[in-house]
Order: C-alpha cells, then structure tokens, then sequence
C-alpha cells in the first residue's frame, strides 16, 4: 500500500511533466482554453450562486441566533458572516464542490477517452495527449476560479442581506455596517490564491485519474470516485497548512 | 519498412510475447493473425511504441525506436496512421474535424486547405454528406471509414490496423479490407493489421504473421497459409468452416 502511494505520486509528477510541456500550436491552446472556461467555470455559476445565496443566508440567522447578549454590538452578525464567507466559505467550502462537479466532470471524460482508445489514437498521431487535454483545463481552473470565489462572496453577502430584509433579524443598517467593519484585503488575495490552490488540485488530479482509468465503464466510474475523494481530502490537508503559513 | 528485432514483453511475470523478429515491407499488407490473447495487439502496441519492450528492437528504417528522443518520437508518429479497433475517432468533434484534426497541429494549411484535404480523405473512404455528423451518429462501418480517413489525412508511411473488421458485417468487412489494400498499394504504405478475419487473410495478407502461445510460430502469405505444416496454424485454420472443408 505504501508502495503503491508513492508510485502513485511518482506517476503523478510525470504526468504533470508531460502536462506541462510547451504546446504544439498556441492557437489551439487557447481555443481549448476558452471552451475548458466554459464548461469547467461558467457552467458552475449556477450551483455555486444558489449555494453560495443560501448559506449567505444560513450564516447570518445562525450567528444572529448565537448573539444574544445584549452588551454585543449586533453589527457584529455581519462582520461575522463577512468574515466567514471570505475566510472559509467562498474558497474551501465551494473547492468542496467544485471538486465533486468539476471532478467527476475531467475525470469521466478523459477516463472515456482512455478507454476508447482516443488518448492512444492522439499519442499515435504525434500530439501530445496530456498536454492537449489537461493543460487547458489547468490554466482554466487555476486563472478564472478566483473570480468564481469573489461572485460566491458577492452573492453570500447577497444572501444575508435579503434573510436581513426579510426577517429583520438585525437592523440592516447594522448588517451593512458589520460588513464595512475592520475589513483586511490580504484576506480576499489569501482566499483567491486558496481557490487556486484547489482547482489546481481537483483539475490535475482528476485528470491524472482519468488519464489512466482501465478496466472499461466500471473503471472510468472508480476514476471519477476517486478522484473526488482525494481532491477533497488534499483541499481539507492544504486549507490547514496554507492556513497556517498565511495567517498566523 | 519496419525490422522487429527478438522482442520480448511481459506482465507482471507472465511473459505475453516472446523473442519475436519479423519485418514488414511497404507497399504490403503484412498481417498478424492468432487466437485471442496469443499476444497479437502488444505485438502490434510495441511496435507503433505504444508500449515499452522488455527485450528487443523496433526499427523504422535505419532508426530504432528506443534510440529516439521524445521530439523524434513525436516526429516519427506523425508518419504513422493507426486504425484503433473501435475506430477511436474523438467523440467532441464533428466527422470533418477529426479527420482535420492531424492537419491542425502538424501542418501550416490554411482553413481552405484543410477542409480541401478532409474532403478528399471523406470521398476516398466513400464517405460524403456526413461531414458535419458527430461519431455517435454514425454506423460502425461509417466509424471505422471515418477512422481511416483520419489516418491517412497526413500521408503517412505507416499504416496500423487493429482488428479492422471487428463488429462489422461480411459486407461491409470485404469493403474496408479492400480499401486498406487500395490504400497501401496507392500510398505504398508499410501497413501491419491484426486480424483473426479468415477472409481478411486470404483477401489482402500479401505477408502473413503466426502468433500462437507469445512465439511467432510460421510467416507465410495468403498463396500459401492453406499448404502450411504448422499444426496450430492448421488448429487455427479449423476453426472456420469453410477453410476446414478446405484443408480437410
């Protein structure tokens, strides 16, 4: 077994060599760059804005309800969920899902590709598969994922402002006031570099999966399983080492 | 030509091909024929470099695969077409983009060009009216024209076949056997199809393969496979019908 994880991991760092090599055509590069953007990152808006409006939400009636002491500032319930969303939320929480989307989605499909004889068909014609398949999908999660943590941000606070409005659990005012309230910008670049941190782990891994799922349907299935899994477990192991090393 | 030198491969210790040496001329159709699992399609992998030899040499005129750099390798297999069992031709493009799609990273043609050359490509393997058609909405029969289209898009000086009538009606077999021969002889192509396609063999084996056991136990042609004194060979031959009211 501990052979086989560091086989894994060796494997792992090849295949990141052969990813990472310079493309053949740059045009085609960025032509699959901008149709990976689309399917990996605009196509998670949706799920990622109906989440990210509904904890916004969740967050500020549960800090409400767990802020009864009348000395505390109820301006404090928007700080809070402020700094919740920003901390922890809008970059782990939504890697966490992005990494059973996304991850399934790289994984399914270039374990398909495998199985089919597609990769082989392109290494034979002298492509370079990994590189043509995986670099875009690479890039693309790494550069446009910041921009999907700052609408997740955007829309969580959304989220509270509406629960606010609807049930006047705190003052609006106050609600807005929480939000302005002793804001640091080091931690939006923190969560930023985590989210791109994650999607780097989820996009190679599950391509890294799919590259070299055997076995027919049942093993592009595995691929994909596994894939999430031990995107999630890497996502949950570095948001407590970067962590560390940028905020304390 | 292609020159194997007493190649050997094994898995996980169980040795699949064993000391094999055969060469293969161009402007012929050399096939390699035997039963399931005799060791036909990793002959056929390590010699298009697929996979790595454990012992023994692949030579494509006066250079070896192993003595090649990745770039050479990746230069070399530009002037390889390979048809893939289950044609393998890409799923996210449509008939006319896979077969432009070697001419895209390996040539410099304009959009015209291009289209100009996969049209004829389409028209030689008799495929008109489809271009515009996704794999999933074609036959198999279709699949594999597509598939060979794509392969000689780039005229290549190799041709590799895996099983090429696998899944195809006797009809549309004879079809695509006669089409390969057409092709090898036009293009004076080296082209090595794996088969155990009783017709195939006796319509276009110009040179003829017998693997049985990992060893390749006779090398003959389609005139005489039917006098053979190898009793396996006969054993195989048996197997079909017509051939054993034949051979008796």
């Amino acid at each position: 077994m501990i052979r086989n994880f560091f086989e894994s991991i060796g494997r792992y760092c090849l295949f990141l060599k052969m990813v990472f090599r310079r493309p053949e055509k740059w045009r085609i590069f960025w032509k699959q760059f901008v149709l990976e953007a689309d399917k990996l990152i605009l196509s998670s808006i949706l799920i990622v804005g109906v989440i990210s409006i509904f904890i916004g939400g969740v967050l500020v009636i549960q800090t409400a309800s767990n802020m009864k002491n009348p000395l505390l500032d109820r301006m404090y319930v928007g700080y809070m969920v402020r700094e919740s969303l920003v901390l922890e939320f809008c970059s782990t929480m939504v890697a966490l899902i992005l990494a059973g989307k996304m991850g399934s989605n790289i994984a399914s499909e270039i374990g398909s590709m495998r199985i089919s004889e597609q990769i082989d068909a392109m290494d034979m014609m002298g492509v370079n598969s990994a590189g043509f398949l995986v670099l875009p999908k690479i890039v693309a999660s790494i550069l446009l994922s910041p921009f999907l943590m700052l609408l997740s941000l955007a829309l969580g606070v959304l989220g509270g402002y509406l629960v606010v409005e609807m049930t006047e659990i705190i003052p609006t005012a106050k609600y807005i006031s929480g939000l302005r309230y002793s804001f640091n910008g080091f931690y939006i670049f923190y969560s930023c570099f985590k989210m791109s941190l994650f999607c780097f782990f989820i996009s190679s891994i599950s391509a890294f999966n799919g590259y070299y799922a055997k076995g027919g349907s049942l093993g592009v299935g595995y691929s994909s399983t596994k894939s999430i899994v031990v995107a999630s477990i890497l996502i949950l192991m570095f948001d407590l080492i970067v962590t560390q090393l940028m905020l304390y | 030509m292609i020159r194997v030198e007493h190649l050997s491969k094994s898995f996980n210790g169980f040795q699949v091909l064993k000391d094999i040496s055969v060469e293969y001329e161009p402007g012929q159709c050399n096939m390699i024929i035997g039963k399931s699992g005799s060791g036909k399609t990793v002959l056929l992998k390590n010699i298009m470099g697929l996979m790595q030899p454990d012992s023994g040499e692949v030579w494509y005129g006066d250079r070896s695969l192993s003595s090649m750099d990745y770039q050479e390798r990746q230069r070399q297999r530009q002037k390889i077409g390979v048809l893939f069992q289950g044609s393998a031709i890409f799923d996210f493009a449509t008939v006319l983009d896979n077969v432009m799609f070697p001419m895209e990273f390996f040539t410099d043609w304009t959009r015209e060009q291009k289209v100009e050359r996969a049209r004829f490509c389409l028209e030689r393997v008799e495929v008109t009216g489809a271009e515009d058609k996704y794999p999933g909405e074609l036959s198999g029969g279709m699949q594999k024209r597509v598939g060979i289209a794509r392969a000689i898009a780039l005229n290549p000086s190799f041709l590799f076949c895996d099983e090429p009538n696998s899944g195809l009606d006797p009809h549309t077999s004879i079809l695509i056997d006669q089409l390969i021969s057409e092709l090898t002889k036009e293009y004076g192509m080296t082209t090595v199809i794996n088969t155990h396609d009783m017709n195939s063999i006796l319509d276009i084996g110009d040179r003829i393969g017998f693997i049985d056991g990992g060893r390749m136990i006779w090398q003959g042609n389609k005139d005489n496979i039917l006098e053979t004194d190898c009793q396996e060979l006969k054993e195989f031959l048996r197997a079909n019908t017509l051939i054993r009211n034949m051979i008796g």
